[in-house]
């Protein structure tokens, strides 16, 4: 799960062009949306979307869940594996 | 058919972003010289500069330092670029090429129109104001500022008009097939604040005409100059890109050497013809002639 959660800051960080951080920077239970977090905005969760199927080949089959899913890399590193 | 500049701002392979006069600082351009980029940071949200691609932060800071000196809100936002946002469109046709049924990622997608520049500047300033993009090859900045022109005669007080283009590797490799030119592919871009006419002493757009069939540059100087009363005696500086003007003897200064080549780069000529010395009852003409069969001609006082 850890390796899975390191990976998800990685590629976060590339998807999303979050050129100043580094995988460090993010906490695993940090919000990713919002002033509290990362300020991730509604184009970053399209992003997330594309993130997860291009590299783990998971759909969202519902789409009011994102909020859900995309809370945190905790919520997401969970989403995956139980979706894997 | 006039208007005031009253802010002009330039971001490009020229030491130009904050300079009073960018003549002192002006170099002709090595092969291999880049864009003098200022600190995007200090004018553009973190939040969006992470997505934003070349052309668009030197857009928007160039734009956004015109209304922090414009202060009046802009009435009208008109931009000119003749092929946009080339890196973004490259990103967005590459991961077509290259997903195989997956999603493709929204940010290029999104990003890569035509009139992103002009929207990201909306967006920014917060201006919901009349929004025009023209792409109209080498005479994209000539049609923009017509456009504001139009719009300083309709009444409105405050125009934005400017230009952007950034060059990718690609272009050089379709080079042959689509101009002539000694100049490197560049990236450029120049914003600049018109108002109506009786703003002090600071120079002014007269005219501007454009020719999409051009035959005969030297019978369309006489006749744009004749229909601005202006006799080619008064010209001081010809600024000019293409072919030299032949028939009027002032002074003349090749502004691609300056710029490099992008198809917008007549925006930057003006940033020239406003920061030139020039002496009473004179005129500047910037004569764009980059593109064979196309002809822009602006008018500086």
């Amino acid at each position: 799960m850890s390796e899975l959660k390191e990976n998800l800051k990685a590629q976060i960080i590339e998807q999303l062009s979050l050129e100043d951080l580094t995988p460090a920077d993010i906490k695993d239970d940090a919000p990713l949306f919002g002033d509290e977090g990362l300020g991730l905005d509604s184009i970053d969760a399209l992003e997330f979307i594309v993130l997860l199927e291009s590299n783990y080949g998971i759909k969202i089959a519902d789409p009011s869940k994102g909020r859900e899913i995309f809370h945190s890399v905790n919520s997401l590193a969970a989403f995956i594996e139980s979706n894997q | 058919m006039s208007a005031v500049i009253t802010s002009i701002v330039s971001i490009g392979h020229q030491d130009s972003f904050g300079k009073e006069n960018i003549w002192e600082t002006l170099q002709p351009l090595g092969t291999q010289s880049e864009v003098v980029a200022p600190d995007y940071k200090t004018y553009i949200s973190p939040a969006s500069l992470r997505r934003f691609s070349p052309v668009l932060r030197m857009a928007l800071t160039a734009a956004q330092v015109c209304q922090n000196e414009t202060v009046l809100p802009f009435d009208a936002i008109s931009v000119g670029t003749s092929l946009g946002c080339l890196k973004d469109t490259e990103r967005f046709l590459q991961t077509f090429i290259t997903a195989t049924g997956d999603t493709l990622s929204p940010t290029a997608f999104i990003q890569s129109t035509h009139n992103t520049i002009a929207g990201a500047i909306s967006m920014a300033l917060g201006n919901h104001s009349y929004n025009m993009t023209h792409t109209q090859n080498s005479l994209s900045f000539e049609t923009a500022l017509i456009d504001g022109l139009l719009c300083i005669q309709e009444g409105k007080k405050s125009v934005l008009v400017g230009a952007a283009d950034e060059a990718i590797e690609f272009l050089e490799l379709l080079k042959p097939q689509v101009i002539q030119s000694a100049f490197p592919f560049t990236s450029g871009a120049t914003f600049l604040s018109l108002q109506p006419e009786g703003n002090g002493t600071k120079k002014a757009v007269m005219d501007c005409s454009v020719h999409f069939n051009n035959t005969n540059t030297e019978e369309a100087i006489a006749t744009f100059l004749k229909n601005n009363q202006v006799d080619s005696d008064t010209i001081e500086l010809v600024l000019f890109a293409g072919e030299i003007p032949r028939t009027i003897g002032a002074k003349q200064v090749n502004y691609e050497q300056y710029t490099g080549l992008y198809y917008s780069s007549a925006a930057f000529a003006c940033h020239l013809a406003t920061d030139y010395a020039l002496s009473k009852e004179k005129y500047i003409l910037i004569v764009n002639h980059q593109v064979n069969g196309k002809l822009g001609l602006t008018l500086i006082r």
